[in-house]
């Protein structure tokens, strides 16, 4: 049984918004200059899933598998330091893109290079474009099964089986592997690797691959452009609201509230 | 035919509250991509929600009532839809950001190569083409989108267009009742029936007082105290991905990118740091109101109101102020 965890290298999404900046030419987004990016929350969740496919299964070669214009490698190798067997990069400057389309048709070839897989994990979504794409994506170029938003992952024979986090209640849904989930955050925190294992992770090296390497169709123009970049002002000006302590602080604010009638249904004048 | 499509979000046969934002931008597009404006109704046993459905400015109402659309089924809600757009050939589709709408708008886009357009705040067509813009890095940074040909699915971000307002006795659109091809076996997956969570007071995303907890509570206690004050403003109890994540209350209740965006009149973020993540799902509201201890937390920065100190004083003198001045 292999399984493939799609993992993205994104900016901290704890980042405070007045903290990053513009690259207007490139039309992206840069974190603060010294700030290290993270790998994707719902990314580590879907390694989790995996790993945790390996302690109930046992023989489950985990591979995480990532697309970037450059990695900070101390932060993928989190992968191998957890229990991922093999770590491998796919690296282009072509690939820090906004473009899901064009991610999901270089994963899919990334994969099939790799010999395949019976299982995608990926997370349900990334922090920085919000998009949710990729994985949808993948799903349909390969006509695999698609199951989304899963808290809980399991196998049983050649059938995979999810719990799906929705809105306003929990769905089980199953599928015939080979299939591609995505994991949602309920689905609980990625471990922490022990100190012996985060060291053995420091030695071992990651596999780097071009495009050309992988065999990747070369990149289109995309259907839809980005064409401007923005940074909103807030146009809310913080009122601070004091007191001789928390309490007094407290009752004062409940006062503003009482007479702004906030809170009363109002016609918003949104649109 | 051509023209637009809005695939309308329903729940158990009733039509949700957001079909009336779809029509709005339906309304604001349709001189510009002309063919008329077309309704579809998913779902089991939806008559009245394709009822409901006519009192838009559509031209035609599609109910496609079949019990394999009875679940919120990506696969059989996906390929039902495929059909009709084959059907159709609209030239822009509308579709809902909930967790169904967004998952079958990405894959309708895979499946047929057309461009899809998520989570837009503001869209216009032109001869030029669609132009939109939208949040990323959780509302952060706006991008502005340009997708030259069509045809265009469009996501529209929740609440960000006003809903529009059922039309009177002379807005009754054409119901057609549509029956796709639907055979269980040629969908990939299989679904069982939805367990659902049982609904206590208002509905957080219609609220218009949320009061919403974060990772400055320290557990899950202190949310009696967070739904005491909800409950004197008639509001709903909200929270964020960390106080999710940490159990201290269901995820229903999560407030951000990955839960619930909300817009009420009032919001009350009570220990929420503010990361983007969070903000996305609130931004939108009339007033912010932060109590954090930490006065350099980026909530402040968002907020119309703010008390910088603990939560422990702060809340309970802040209910009990608002229990006698609401008493009267």
């Amino acid at each position: 049984m292999r399984v493939v965890v799609c993992l993205k290298q994104v900016v901290d999404p704890l980042t405070p918004a007045d903290e990053l900046a513009l690259d207007r030419n490139r039309m992206r987004v840069l974190g603060p200059p010294r700030s290290a990016p993270v790998t994707n929350g719902y990314d580590e969740q879907a390694l989790e899933a995996a790993l945790r496919l390996r302690d109930s299964l046992g023989e489950v070669e985990v591979v995480a598998l990532s697309l970037g214009d450059r990695f900070q490698l101390d932060v993928m190798k989190r992968a191998l330091a957890v229990g991922a067997d093999e770590l491998v990069l796919v690296q282009d400057p072509g690939l820090d893109t906004w473009n899901g389309f064009r991610l999901a048709e270089v994963l899919g070839a990334a994969i099939a290079h790799l010999g395949g897989a019976d299982l995608i994990l990926c997370g349900r979504q990334a922090s920085d474009w919000d998009n949710a794409l990729v994985p949808l994506v993948l799903a349909e170029h390969l006509g695999l099964p698609c199951l989304t938003i899963a808290r809980q992952v399991g196998i049983v024979g050649q059938q995979v089986k999810v719990e799906r986090a929705l809105e306003d209640g929990v769905q089980l849904m199953e599928a015939d592997l080979p299939a591609v989930v995505t994991v949602t955050s309920e689905l609980g925190e990625l471990r922490y690797p022990t100190v012996k294992a985060r060291l053995k992770a420091a030695r071992q090296q990651p596999t780097l691959l071009s495009l050309a390497e992988i065999g990747a169709p070369p990149a289109r123009p995309p259907l839809l452009e980005v064409v401007d970049l923005d940074l909103p002002l807030s146009s809310r000006e913080c009122q601070f609201v004091t007191g001789a302590d928390g309490a007094e602080a407290g009752r004062s604010l409940a006062r503003i509230l009482v007479g702004a009638s906030v809170g009363a249904p109002a016609d918003n004048g949104r649109g | 035919m051509a023209g637009i499509l809005i695939v309308a979000p329903t729940t158990r046969g009733q039509l949700d509250p957001a079909f009336w934002e779809l029509a709005t931008v339906a309304a604001l597009l349709a001189p510009a991509v002309p063919g008329g404006t077309r309704v579809a109704v998913l779902g089991a046993g939806i008559a009245a929600a394709a009822e409901a459905a006519r009192a838009s400015e559509a031209d035609q109402v599609f109910a496609i009532d079949d019990n394999l659309l009875a679940e919120p089924w990506p696969d059989a809600h996906l390929a039902a839809i495929t059909e009709l757009w084959h059907h159709i050939n609209p030239d822009l589709v509308l579709l809902p950001r909930s967790t169904l709408g967004a998952e079958l708008a990405g894959r309708l886009a895979a499946r047929l190569g057309v461009v899809l357009v998520d989570n837009v705040v503001g869209v216009d067509v032109t001869e030029a083409g669609l132009t939109a813009t939208r949040p990323v890095f959780g509302g952060a940074v706006t991008a502005a989108v340009r997708a030259v040909r069509g045809p265009w699915i469009v996501v529209p971000h929740p609440k960000a267009f006003a809903p529009a307002a059922p039309g009177g006795a002379s807005a009754r659109a054409e119901l057609v009742a549509w029956s796709p091809t639907l055979a269980p076996d040629q969908l990939r997956t299989r679904c069982a029936p939805m367990v659902s969570r049982p609904a206590t007071g208002p509905s957080l995303n219609q609220a218009q007082v949320v009061v919403a907890g974060g990772a400055g509570l320290g557990g899950p206690e202190p949310f009696a105290l967070l739904a005491e004050i909800a409950g004197l403003m008639d509001g709903a109890v909200g929270a964020s991905r960390a106080a999710c994540d940490a159990g201290w209350v269901d995820t229903s209740f999560q407030v951000g990118m990955t839960g619930e965006t909300v817009a009420p009149a009032l919001y009350l973020a009570i220990g929420i740091s503010g990361a983007i993540q969070h903000l996305a799902g609130c931004l939108s509201s009339q007033v912010i109101v932060a109590i954090n201890t930490d006065p350099d937390a980026p909530i402040f920065r968002v907020a119309n109101y703010g008390v910088v100190g603990d939560w422990r004083e702060v809340v309970p003198a802040l209910r009990d102020a608002l229990a006698s001045e609401l008493g009267n």
